[in-house]
């Protein structure tokens, strides 16, 4: 009869179900994440977590590239306001994901490390920020920056520039980032 | 670009006896970015003439007691070092916010577009937008992500 195979088909669903999650349920999981279906029949009620298999990324450009960057040809081509890209790197708490997972090679890893950092410091990314306790509302002032090349707090102001035959210099951007593709005229200045 | 106006060098009949420089109003000067960390490094010295009268102020501390005294010496020093300087910077107007008062707004001709593109921040892209973007790399099966 039809019922009595679906209950069967339903039971060894719901035991395929529990053998997939057991692990799950006993200690924390520790595999990707799976998306919850949940189908009731009758009196069975079948709880599953499907593999998302239909994550459809178009080919990269170049297949036979070592890391995301060659293959997708952005070697020398990204900087701080490519935030669509930088975020692809990053945790939700604005850390860098590790390089043997995302895969990137290690000049490349370092230089979107620095990105990532120029537009923390930036304030293009306010979604990622650490979790603070409570309502924790800083007092520091909120000014507007690019190019930070140092963290904000370890920098200390330079008392004397010097004549101008050894002026100390105003360092900005990266040399990591000398090599980008510049479209305009002008040069990428490091030292103002 | 402010410098070039007021000294009336954008206008082909310059010359640097004819009083032909522009009047130049700018806005927002309180959300001026600095590149690098000039904010922190960048220090603006100025001496009262008595002895021990030498006032070493960073930038930050300077914006916060008067937003539009970045920019203004940023062109003091950019102008050309001569008697003029004073009369063009007369002719230069800074407002911290939007706020501007009514006859100078009713004066303005032209506006100038920003020398400098501001990036995006993430949230003031499109869903569209960011669906988009291809994913550059695929998570590994095991990945758990945060």
């Amino acid at each position: 009869m039809a019922a009595p195979s679906l209950l069967r088909g339903g039971w060894s669903r719901l035991v395929s179900g529990f053998l997939g999650l057991g692990g799950g349920w006993a200690r924390p999981p520790a595999r990707a994440l799976r998306q919850v279906v949940e189908v009731t029949e009758g009196s069975t009620t079948v709880i599953e977590g499907k593999i998302i298999e239909d994550v459809k990324t178009p080919t990269p450009p170049n297949p036979s590239g070592q890391c995301p960057i060659c293959r997708w040809n952005l070697k020398h081509k990204y900087n701080y306001e490519d935030v669509l890209l930088l975020s692809q790197f990053i945790r939700s708490d604005g850390g860098m994901l590790p390089r043997r997972i995302t895969g990137l090679c290690l000049e490349e890893h370092k230089k979107v490390a620095v990105c990532v950092q120029m537009a923390h410091r930036a304030g293009l990314l306010p979604n990622h920020r650490p979790l603070l306790p409570e309502g924790h509302v800083s007092k520091k002032p909120k000014l507007n920056r690019y190019l930070t090349r140092w963290s904000v707090k370890s920098v200390k102001p330079i008392w004397k520039r010097g004549p101008k035959w050894c002026r100390v210099p105003f360092r900005v951007g990266h040399p990591l980032l000398m090599d980008n593709i510049n479209y305009g005229q002008k040069p990428v200045y490091l030292n103002h | 670009m402010s410098v070039i106006r007021l000294q009336g060098k954008h206008k082909p009949m310059y010359h640097a006896l004819s009083d032909c420089g522009d009047h130049v109003v700018i806005i927002n000067t309180r959300h001026i970015a600095f590149s690098g960390n000039k904010w922190e490094q960048k220090v603006y010295s100025s001496h009262s003439g008595y002895p021990g009268g030498l006032k070493q102020v960073t930038a930050t501390q300077l914006h916060l007691k008067d937003p539009t005294a970045v920019v203004k010496l940023a062109i003091y020093r950019m102008l050309p070092k001569n008697l003029h300087r004073r009369t063009m910077m007369q002719r230069l107007h800074l407002f911290p916010e939007d706020v501007i008062p009514e006859d100078i707004r009713n004066n303005l001709v032209e506006e100038l577009a920003q020398p400098r593109r501001i990036p995006k921040r993430l949230d003031e892209y499109t869903q569209e937008e960011i669906d988009a973007f291809p994913m550059l790399w695929t998570p590994p099966k095991n990945y758990r992500k945060m």
